[in-house]
């Protein structure tokens, strides 16, 4: 296989109005004659069905949730960014463009980059049209805040609510969609297989998540945007449906995996406190702005918080990076906590967390200033945790966050499969190894609501499309492959559940292939994943049946992919001996403890190809050509 | 700090939407007051699993109060006892050792149940299909900044558009009516001047889509408001009503 | 008239007429008890409202009318908001506790209601539908209100009266859209006082009768 990322040619800036002149057209009145489906309904896919359908397609879209509006884009809630330059503090197209492939390391496509920058200002005018409440000034014009270490003010927000804003507006225009009769929507459906007919993705396999029913959907070319696998980890900040279900299943038919050792930890996440815990809450990164990270310095130091005097107390990263302080990236931020915790100076019942202090702001603001930035994130840690973060320092701890691989995509969004787009999360995404706050909101709905209405008319209309109903017999295997999976879940009958199996696989993925990697511990879970699977197989307990509601078979479904997933990720993680961005392989590090890239081996986007059950996938390399931005080592000291 | 209660569940439990359904009891036993209610529920149905029973249904997604997907009564109360919260949000340690738990879906003619505790709320989805939106294809939006806002209002906007669509104001209203949601929406829009072209089609055809749906009307309880745990207030139902009047008795609208 | 009984027909619409109707009831309970008042005038006083009241001829008529249909609207529109709230949970909860929201008086309303119903009924046929040739109306009210029985039952009947009041006064400016946040504690305190006044005003007259007459 060869991989064609078909970047137009021409000078950076002008990639992208030269490519859409010349992506052939759909006429109009053919555009209804194009049946596309759409997997996923958070921001790419919400934006995409809406936008798709308003040009003519027929559009059907699918969920897991009951209502779309429930996709996980609802949980952002920091902000999105965009060039537009409000502030006047120096901001521009190429700055972010700049920014984005510096945070990711320089793992990113500069063409795909560039587009997402220049389209960033279209969305807050497209989001600001359909009535999204974005914090404003008191002139009545928009605000910006900067967000995650950035040096200027892009971020466009809605309080501590962004993603839902977003989505809601996404939603909203997929509703009227609906009501015209353009969209046909199936919420609580699960796909569970690609069809591909012919070389071209012309349909999909779904469960009715309310009757079991296998049904199955034809169209002219699917969309997933089912969003990351953060989930393969167990405990993370996703929603619980999160999965890797769909874009593994394309996986299985052809579709390369991207760059699946990429993932992000997000640095403030209330700690886990239990083995009960189902799921982490992020505590908004701002946070870092005004409170202080320390530990004790004697390791196992029992006392609390209020009895360890200033002199016995470590503030780590102040200490090691002097000029940044509190506010070092993600990534830094996170292996630093790991690394004050393993050397047993982690605080709380269980070792894992280090405090975040906001007594001296509180001292210096007072609390009212401080009330007002944070109120209710206080509130919320209040919630969960029951402690009062006024009155003693919060605790927090890294955990995983957002996953930047995904299915390989070209420019056009298009998979290795012809007619499979892949938008969103679940694409290898223009986030290289390492995603900036605030830009996934962005790539989401710039996939969305501004990518794939053109890309797709070029594939739709230079295509030949055999006619295909869905008693196909690529359908009829498909669901019968389907079918048996389902039986054979439900047959195990064995003496353990499901999220047992899961937290133990999330656990294993933590410890060996989470903040940072070594050799042996790859290797070690790569083993131990196989085995966990073996035993899965032989020894889960799924309860019910495959012809009604079943949470619990849904679920099993989800983590036996995840099973097979994580041997991927890990696999993509040993081949990649360097460290960059969220990938932090120890062998590889500066003085500084940064993470040290290869810039002469591993320039490159990993691209995984199914090649077989029980077989090796096979790793092609899509070369990085940068040239339009100098290659340098991050340093935040 | 945390300590270890027990309790014990009557939970409703039905197999389906014809299934008459009937409470049943389950003890939940050597519960961490740190845990949240449905990780409570999680823990009984591993028990429930492993005893070879069937695990309870319960909706859930995003675990920390925002996609609107969790929601039971608890001992009467729509997403339980604390105010602004969801079920998910809900600690155990609000609870005492011994306490008896009654735990029963939303109910109201337009929810019907699923399964257990799973109800269709997709009358709310009809209802924003009826006119919650505002009509701009993509690509046509003007610059963000031509028409500005007051940043009030835009605050009050926002305060509308915070509802998550979990619908407990339905289930807690002793008319289940779905004012307070529908309101939400046509506050929100109605407060935005780009969402002024459409206000007198889009409050008629709501109010239209929401009776058609069999919600209650509202009796001005106020337990919606009450309830809500983004604490979404009646103001904008009387926002609702003077908008749909507007449009009724003074626009051209039909 | 289609656009009009579509406007009306909705949930929002039967809920206008509601309020407009019950403020208007209101409207009639204050000219109603400020004339009531007149009693404690004495006789004279009492007996002068009552013809003025009589000698306005074919106002009366008019407003009676007024009334009749006004009452035919809230009643039927009433009861049928009953029905269609009842029918909206057609299953019901094993256990519904209130947050806070509900009072006694807002929970009540339908029931309230029809016992006001039944009461204006029986009042009109007790002291308007009769025949006053031998009687001035004030005797025939000291003689009704000297039997106890009466006066517990007036006085009962006002507080029923009171508590449909207390809940309706502000619910009905939240119908029409009157919840201004520099408004509403205002109309929030006035609907207490008006119940107050309703239930005091009137409940307190009998008694009064019976002891002074
Ligand atoms: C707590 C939190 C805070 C965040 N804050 C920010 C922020 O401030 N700024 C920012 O830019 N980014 C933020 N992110 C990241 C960002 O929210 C996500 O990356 C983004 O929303 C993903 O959107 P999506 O459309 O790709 O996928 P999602 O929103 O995850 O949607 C996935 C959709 O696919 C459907 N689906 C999945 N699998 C299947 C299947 N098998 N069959 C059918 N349907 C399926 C789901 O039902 C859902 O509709 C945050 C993430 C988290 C977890
Ligand atoms: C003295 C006579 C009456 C007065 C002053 C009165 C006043 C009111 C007022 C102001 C309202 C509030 C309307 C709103 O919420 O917008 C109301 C509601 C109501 N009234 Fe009356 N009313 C009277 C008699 C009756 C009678 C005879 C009935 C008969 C059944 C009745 C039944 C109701 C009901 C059911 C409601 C509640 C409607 C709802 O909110 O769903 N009322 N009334
Ligand atoms: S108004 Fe409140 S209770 Fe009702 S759906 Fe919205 S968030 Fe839920
Ligand atoms: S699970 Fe998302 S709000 Fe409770």
């Amino acid at each position: 296989m060869r991989l064609d990322a078909k970047i137009p040619a021409g000078p950076l800036p002008q990639k992208w109005d030269r490519h859409r002149f010349e992506l052939k057209l759909v006429n109009p009145a053919n555009k209804r004659k194009y049946d596309i489906i759409v997997v996923g309904t958070g921001l790419a896919g919400a934006s995409a069905s809406a936008s798709l359908a308003e040009l003519g397609y027929n559009v059907k879209t699918f969920c897991i949730q009951d209502s779309p509006r429930r996709a996980h884009s609802i949980a952002a809630q920091g902000g999105i960014n965009a060039a537009k330059n409000y502030p006047n503090d120096g901001d521009s197209i190429w700055r972010l463009f700049y920014d984005t492939v510096k945070g990711g390391d320089f793992r990113a496509r500069e063409a795909n980059v560039y587009r997402l920058a220049q389209v960033s200002n279209w969305i807050i005018d497209q989001c600001v049209a359909q009535g999204v409440p974005f914090a404003r000034e008191y002139g009545g014009l928009l605000a910006n805040r900067s967000f995650g270490g950035a040096q200027l003010s892009r971020t466009f927000y809605a309080r501590g609510q962004t993603g839902q804003q977003l989505l809601l507006g996404a939603y909203s225009a997929l509703m009227r969609q609906v009501a015209s009769g353009k969209v046909r929507m199936f919420p609580r459906r699960e796909m569970l297989d690609l069809v591909v007919i012919n070389g071209q993705a012309r349909g999909i396999v779904a469960r009715n998540l309310v009757s079991g029913e296998i049904e199955r959907h034809e169209g002219h070319a699917v969309v997933l945007c089912t969003g990351g696998y953060g989930n393969v980890y167990y405990l993370s900040t996703n929603a619980k449906a999160c999965n890797v279900t769909a874009t593994f299943r394309a996986y299985k038919r052809g579709a390369c995996f991207g760059n699946p050792c990429f993932t992000q930890i997000h640095p403030t996440c209330i700690p886990v406190h239990g083995t009960y815990q189902s799921k982490l809450t992020l505590m908004s990164e701002s946070l870092r702005n005004d409170g202080r990270v320390w530990v004790p310095k004697t390791p196992g130091d029992q006392r609390k918080p209020s009895q360890i005097p200033e002199a016995e107390r470590d503030y780590f990263l102040e200490r090691k990076y002097p000029s940044f302080g509190n506010l070092v990236p993600r990534d830094v931020a996170s292996r630093n906590a790991k690394e004050q915790c393993d050397q047993g100076k982690g605080v709380g019942d269980t070792g894992l967390a280090v405090f975040l202090d906001f007594s001296d702001a509180i001292k210096r603001d007072g609390r009212a200033v401080i009330e007002k930035k944070y109120g209710n994130l206080f509130q919320m840690y209040e919630k969960i945790t029951g402690e009062d973060p006024y009155a003693t320092p919060m605790m927090i701890y890294p955990a995983v966050h957002y996953t930047m691989g995904g299915l390989w995509v070209d420019y056009n969004l298009m998979s290795t499969i012809d007619g499979l787009y892949v938008l969103g999360e679940a694409n290898f995404s223009d986030h290289g190894a390492n995603r900036l706050g605030a830009s996934a909101l962005m790539q989401g709905l710039a996939d969305g609501y501004f990518v794939i209405p053109y890309t797709i008319g070029g594939y739709l209309a230079g295509s030949h499309f055999a006619e295909v109903k869905n008693d196909h017999s690529a359908f009829t295997d498909s669901v019968k492959e389907v079918q048996e999976r389902v039986t054979k879940l439900l047959a195990v009958r064995g003496r353990r559940t499901v999220d047992d199996f899961h937290r133990q696989l999330g656990l294993v993925m933590w410890d060996h292939c989470g903040m940072a990697r070594t050799n042996e511990g790859l290797t070690t879970a790569r083993a131990r994943i196989q085995e966990l699977r073996a035993e899965f197989w032989q020894n889960v307990r799924v309860p019910g049946t495959g012809r009604d509601f079943n949470q619990s078979l849904e679920k099993a479904g989800r983590v036996a992919d995840f099973m097979e997933f994580a041997e991927l990720l890990i696999l993509d993680a040993l081949a990649r001996q360097e460290s960059c961005g969220g990938h932090f392989n120890d062998a590889y590090q500066t003085e500084e403890n940064e993470a040290r890239r290869d810039d002469a081996n591993f320039c490159h986007a990993a691209a995984w190809e199914f090649t077989g059950e029980g077989k090796d996938p096979v790793l092609h390399k899509e070369p990085l050509v940068f040239e339009n931005v100098h290659l340098t080592q991050r340093s935040y000291k | 700090m945390s300590k270890t209660i027990h309790l014990t569940l009557k939970i409703w439990r039905q197999n389906g939407p014809g299934d008459k359904g009937r409470f049943e009891t389950h003890p939940a036993k050597n519960i961490s007051t740190d845990m949240s209610f449905l990780e409570m529920l999680d823990v009984v149905n591993e028990q429930l699993t492993l005893e070879d029973k069937e695990p309870i249904a319960f909706e859930h997604d995003c675990r920390e109060g925002i996609c609107g997907t969790c929601g039971t009564m608890v001992n009467g109360r729509a997403h339980g006892q604390l105010k602004g919260t969801t079920l998910c949000q809900l600690h155990m340690r609000h609870f005492a050792d011994g306490d008896t738990l009654v735990i029963e879906p939303f109910r109201a003619r337009a929810y019907p149940v699923i399964k257990d505790l799973v109800v269709d709320r997709s009358a709310l989805d009809r209802v924003i299909q009826a006119g919650g939106y505002i009509s701009v294809n993509t690509g046509n939006a003007p610059e963000a900044n031509t028409l500005p806002v007051p940043q009030d209002r835009a605050e009050r906007a926002m305060d509308a558009a915070a509802c998550i669509g979990c619908g407990a104001c339905v289930a807690s209203c002793p008319n289940a009516s779905a004012m307070l949601f529908v309101s939400a929406k046509v506050s929100q829009l109605a407060l935005l001047p780009h969402g002024r072209p459409e206000a007198a089609r889009r409050a008629l055809s709501m109010v239209r889509a929401m009776d058609a749906c069999g919600f209650g009307n509202c009796s001005n309880h106020r337990e919606c408001e009450k309830t809500c745990p983004k604490e979404i207030s009646i103001v904008n139902i009387a926002r609702l009503n003077r908008e749909y009047f507007k449009a009724a008795f003074i626009s051209q609208e039909n | 008239m289609n656009w009009f009984s579509a406007a009306l027909g909705s949930s929002v619409g039967k809920k206008l007429m509601m309020a407009l109707t019950g403020l208007a009831f209101i409207g009639f309970l204050a000219a109603h008890l400020a004339g009531n008042l007149t009693i404690y005038g004495g006789k004279a006083a009492f007996n002068g409202y009552a013809e003025k009241l009589q000698s306005l001829g074919p106002l009366l008529h008019l407003f009676r009318a007024g009334l009749i249909t006004f009452a035919l609207v809230h009643v039927l529109t009433g009861l049928y908001l009953f029905w269609l709230n009842r029918r909206a949970r057609p299953v019901g909860y094993r256990m519904h506790a209130t947050a806070g929201g509900r009072t006694l008086s807002s929970r009540t309303m339908p029931y309230t209601g029809i016992v006001i119903l039944v009461f204006v009924i029986f009042h009109l046929f007790h002291f308007t539908f009769v025949d006053k040739t031998a009687t001035t109306v004030f005797d025939m009210v000291a003689a009704a209100f000297n039997q106890p029985a009466y006066v517990l039952l007036y006085a009962a009947l006002m507080i029923v009266v009171g508590l449909h009041v207390r809940h309706g006064f502000w619910s009905a400016f939240q119908t029409l859209g009157v919840n201004h946040p520099k408004v509403m504690p205002t109309v929030s305190a006035a609907s207490i006082a008006a119940g107050a006044v309703v239930a005091l005003g009137f409940g307190l007259l009998p008694l009064v009768i019976a002891l002074r007459y």
